[in-house]
């Protein structure tokens, strides 16, 4: 276990994080306008994938021709698959999901999955159980040293390519007349409709970027790994929208961070043995008790101060109840559970005891993991285990932090 | 007054009529398995009913979220491997348990609630679209879980040998016993659905389904009326997964996969989400169809016009014909996005999903609203 | 006795304040009015006590317990109903079934008993279903009879709003919250709400209301509060506040005050 494995494993955990960052700005995107996890992006991609590939293998891209004809190929490869891939997109949006958008929200839920199941049969059906395989031609080789880890040049493609592509989206979304019409319609749809906002010609265009986006990925991954199955795309799919998730839903900077946070954890998770795993526990329970420390409860302790100065002459007792409480965030949690059962009839005493019992439990259980986590330190979780990583991390963020990292939460319309 | 006495006539006729075609179609039900000894039908057929009327036990189950609550559980095939892995590890050579049936019966069900309670408490107060995706990724757990831990599971392997239930002395291991344990068990829940229907978490429910809001503010925990919902269909998986595995006498992770949990959706959708009756036509069309389209063109159609009809069809259509469980889930797919648009409501619709998922805009409907209101009011106010 | 107070309750959204430092006041077994123009913070201060909002700062105290942090449906259980402006009736299940959701938290049968349907559910439902129709029939068969077993979104728009109400009321509420419940009514219909919301105070419920129509407020009620932008800006009798220059300035705008 060498400090290379560790370069290797950052190395291959940003690479792929790039790349689940790409099909996950789709999801964030149409998230954000229509409020539908789009369940058809998955397919999206693998339908990119394969047309990329397709393409290739029909061109005839062989080892024999020049690089600068290659690599004409390859970027025909990727412009062919786009345009096919942004109008499957569109024409998702426009025939499964715009007929239903007044409908009760299970309804185009339903429908995202239906669509979801109907192409990937089809790729299926069109391209048999068997993996398509890239072209080696059009895979660049090589590698550059870092560290001793092999860095192949085409994860050095990959991420630089990202980093334009989502920097571009970024500038696109911020700075023209569509990308705040996209932010306008992702904040009220009917406000941005009487704003003269063609809410309909967005929409589109949001499948339209976050289709051509995930089609890009597509090419990608069956370039980084040579292969690409017709049941991949949901795989990555769920991942993009962990990371999406992960990083705020809706919020595009969001989606880059929460997609590198998870290709790093897949990749140290099944790759570093389980005591040095112990210390990212560690770390992040530092980071976190830090956290707490510092911002939590002097946001907290001024929050109930204000509320108490309204409150004081009432009830002078709160003042000091609430006080300890405050320090329940960083002692334990059953002074928590203490004040929740006794002082029951006192909500606000109650709103920070639970609180600070939800705080302390989330500690308690990082604490446990990374015990756990040093008393088997010379073992490492099998490889099986990697999606298994990816739907925890998604079940603890939508059970700890539905908001994500960089979310903020979006009070529902009353 | 002539009007309403002919209505309330039309109604109870449609009543009875309602009647008599749910014991036309027990009796069916009943008396399916006994056309394989007359010798009108294969083995093959029975075997199928068993493994439909599991099907229909799980929709059942599921419907009590999708339909009833409103709530969408892609995960659900995971709360059936849970019954099923039970009944494997507690009743088959694999850990040397025999447990009795009644009792792995229990504790399949026990089980299954166990982790559906598990799993919704911390994730029910969720809105809807992000439930989904959290029992997908539990389903997936599950399904990962059972595929590595080897020392119990035996991984991909799965357990063969689960032995025959007994209850009260009397072996069942045909699948004619097989049916009419399902059968039963089938007719066991109808009731628990139908009482838990009626009674007060049955219109909790309902009221979440049509406006989370305003059940809230009419005093319904709601976390604890979704996590109530989300248990007791874990119950109806986890009872129909020990049927399965005792069926099958061998459970492998293949079983579980995400795209079961999509057919038993897809059986609850296109069905008729909410209405009993149109889940039980789903489960049992989805199921039987791929068998009936192959039969059909495979066997009883050339019998009657030959055995080289089918080639004058081309060779694409040929081929859909045969092998149609190919295309199933192709169509399925294509089915719920058709069915969302035209026909939301599903093939037999219930009474109350038919508006829920027609709603047009409401202030459209409130101006429409208040036209007719005042047309209603000045008609009574003449009638006094 | 004071029923409901609110202390310096507040509410932002972003940066703006839809409920601004409000004070407020309801003694049992009167009939409060809150009136403004759109957006004054009416159905916010609903929405804050309800429990949907939680309030930023500031306190709400019913019979002396304060509310803040509680769930709307625990609010609910301690006697405070309400109906809403954009009506929120269960339009798929009957107008029967609407007004047992009402009850729920009323009813005590358990789940293992409602699994069986056991005799004393059975007695349980017989006996709400009784008195669901009695409620119903506070305003006249115009939601009994066979319309009992209409679902409910087939009811005219007024009739929605009455059914409203008497889901609210079959939770035997201490407090009753109305949002605007003449809203959309023809001038004959809005006096007959005003006649039933008066009846219904005297069956001894306290009742705030927000409403637009003067001639309900004035009719119906005993105290009347105005607020604009979040603010109180009047309070007292409903005539003395209709002449409120401050009141007639938020509705109509400086020049229009005025003209006025």
């Amino acid at each position: 276990m060498g400090f290379e494995t560790f370069v290797g494993l950052t190395l291959s955990g940003l690479t792929v994080g790039m790349i689940y960052a790409l099909v996950a700005l789709g999801y964030t995107m149409v998230y954000g306008v229509l409020k539908l996890i789009n369940f058809a992006h998955g397919e999206i991609f693998t339908v990119g994938g394969y047309l990329g590939a397709t393409f290739l293998i029909w061109i005839g891209i062989e080892d024999g021709i020049p690089l600068p004809l290659k690599i004409l190929y390859v970027i025909l490869a990727f412009l062919f698959s786009m345009i096919l891939t942004a109008t499957l997109g569109w024409s998702v949006e426009r025939f499964a999901y715009r007929p239903l958008r007044k409908m009760t929200r299970i309804a185009p839920l339903l429908s995202a999955i239906g669509v979801s199941i109907f192409l990937q049969n089809l790729i299926l059906l069109v391209f048999g159980v068997d993996p398509i395989i890239m072209p080696v031609a059009a895979i660049p080789e090589g590698y550059i040293p870092v560290f001793g880890a092999n860095f192949r040049y085409l994860a050095v493609i990959i991420i630089v390519f990202s980093l334009i592509l989502m920097g571009g989206l970024t500038l696109f979304i911020k700075k023209t007349r569509l990308g705040k019409a996209m932010r306008a319609t992702s904040q009220d749809r009917e406000a941005a409709e009487m704003m003269g906002i063609n809410t309909n010609m967005t929409i589109s265009l949001t499948f339209i970027i976050g289709s051509a986006l995930a089609a890009i990925a597509g090419i990608l991954v069956a370039m980084y790994y040579g292969t690409l199955k017709f049941d991949t795309g949901f795989l990555y799919g769920i991942k993009a929208f962990t990371a999406a998730v992960l990083g705020g839903i809706g919020n595009i900077p969001g989606a880059v961070i929460g997609a590198l946070v998870l290709g790093l954890a897949e990749n140290y998770g099944v790759g570093l043995k389980l005591g040095i795993l112990a210390y990212f526990f560690i770390l992040g329970l530092i980071v976190g008790l830090a956290y707490q420390f510092y911002f939590l409860p002097r946001e907290a302790r001024k929050k109930a101060l204000f509320n108490l100065a309204d409150r004081f002459s009432y009830d002078e007792g709160s003042l000091s109840k609430v006080k300890i409480l405050n320090y329940c965030y960083y002692g334990g949690w059953i002074s928590g559970f203490y004040f929740l059962f006794k002082e029951r009839r006192d909500s606000l005493v109650r709103i920070h005891a639970r609180q600070a019992i939800r705080v302390g439990f989330a500690n308690t259980f990082l604490f446990l993991v990374t015990l756990i986590f040093f008393l088997n330190s010379n073992y490492k979780i099998s490889s099986e285990w990697q999606n298994g990583i990816t739907f925890l991390v998604l079940m603890l963020v939508l059970i700890f932090k539905p908001a994500g990292i960089l979310g903020e939460h979006i009070p529902e319309k009353v | 007054m002539k009007k309403t006495f002919k209505k309330e006539k039309l109604l109870k006729w449609s009543r009875i009529n309602r009647q008599v075609l749910i014991g036309a179609v027990l009796f069916l039900a009943f008396i399916f398995p006994l056309f394989n000894l007359l010798g009108w039908m294969g083995m093959v057929w029975v075997r199928l009913g068993v493994k439909v009327a599991v099907f229909v036990l799980l929709a059942l189950g599921l419907n009590i979220i999708i339909g009833e609550t409103g709530l969408l559980n892609l995960g659900y095939i995971a709360f059936f491997a849970i019954g099923a892995y039970t009944t494997a590890i507690f009743a088959s050579p694999r850990l040397g348990f025999h447990l009795p049936f009644w009792l792995l019966f229990l504790l399949s069900g026990f089980f299954a609630v166990a982790f559906g309670f598990l799993l919704g408490l911390p994730t029910l107060r969720l809105r809807g679209d992000y439930l989904a995706i959290v029992t997908l990724a539990f389903g997936e757990i599950v399904r990962i879980t059972l595929n590595n831990w080897e020392s119990v599971t035996n991984g991909p392997g799965g357990i063969p040998g689960i032995y025959d239930p007994v209850i009260f002395g009397l072996r069942i291991d045909n699948n004619f016993e097989y049916y009419y344990l399902t059968l039963g068990l089938i007719i066991l829940c109808l009731i628990l659905i139908r009482n838990l229907k009626n009674s007060r978490f049955g219109r909790a429910w309902n009221a979440l389904r049509e406006d989370e809001i305003a059940a809230e503010c009419a005093g319904i925990h709601v976390s604890m009326a979704k996590l109530l919902s989300f248990m007791v269909s874990s119950l109806f998986a986890g009872f129909a997964g020990c049927i399965f595995a005792s069926l099958q006498k061998f459970v492998n992770p293949q079983y579980f996969v995400f795209m079961q949990s999509v057919l038993v959706v897809c059986m609850v959708v296109l069905g008729g989400m909410g209405s009993i009756p149109g889940v039980i036509a789903g489960a049992i069309a989805l199921d039987t169809l791929p068998e009936i389209i192959r039969h059909t063109f495979a066997f009883w159609l050339p019998s009657f016009l030959g055995e080289d009809f089918l080639t004058s069809f081309p060779p694409l259509l040929q081929n859909f014909l045969f092998d149609f469980d190919r295309y199933r889930m192709l169509i399925f797919g294509l089915a719920i996005v058709l069915m969302m648009i035209f026909r939301p409501e599903g093939l037999i619709p219930s009474r109350a999903w038919q508006r829920e998922l027609h709603e047009i805009d409401p202030r459209l409907l409130e101006e429409t609203q208040m036209i007719r209101f005042d047309l209603e009011e000045e008609e009574k106010d003449l009638e006094v | 006795m004071v029923l409901l107070e609110t202390i310096n309750l507040t509410k932002y959204f972003g940066g703006i304040s839809a409920v601004k430092k409000f004070n407020f006041k309801i003694n049992e077994g009167e009939i409060v009015s809150i009136i403004g123009p759109n957006g004054s913070g009416k159905t916010t201060f609903f929405n804050l006590v309800s429990g949907l909002y939680k309030p930023d700062s500031g306190d709400i105290l019913f019979e002396g317990e304060s509310l803040v942090g509680l769930r709307p449906d625990q609010i609910s259980n301690k006697g405070i109903a309400r109906t809403y402006q954009t009506l929120r009736i269960f339009g798929n299940m009957t107008v029967l079934e609407n007004v047992l959701v009402g009850m729920h938290p009323r009813l005590q049968s358990n789940f293992f008993h409602s699994l069986l349907h056991t005799l004393k559910v059975r007695r349980e439902e017989k006996e709400a279903r009784e008195e669901a129709i009695k409620i119903l029939s506070y305003f006249k068969g115009r939601l009994t009879g066979p319309r009992l077993n209409h679902p409910a979104s087939s009811l005219s728009y007024a009739n929605r709003r009455r059914l409203e109400i008497c889901r609210a009321l079959a939770n035997h509420p201490k407090l009753l919250l109305l949002d605007e419940p003449a809203a959309g009514m023809n001038p004959s219909e809005t006096i007959e709400m005003m006649e039933q919301i008066k009846e219904i105070r005297d069956k001894g419920y306290t009742i705030i209301l927000i409403e637009h129509d003067m001639k309900v407020v004035m009719g119906a009620s005993d105290r009347v509060v105005a607020m604009d932008h979040g603010e109180k800006i009047a309070e007292g009798g409903a005539l003395e506040v209709a002449r409120n220059p401050l009141v007639i300035e938020a509705y109509l705008g400086k020049k229009g005050a005025q003209i006025a």
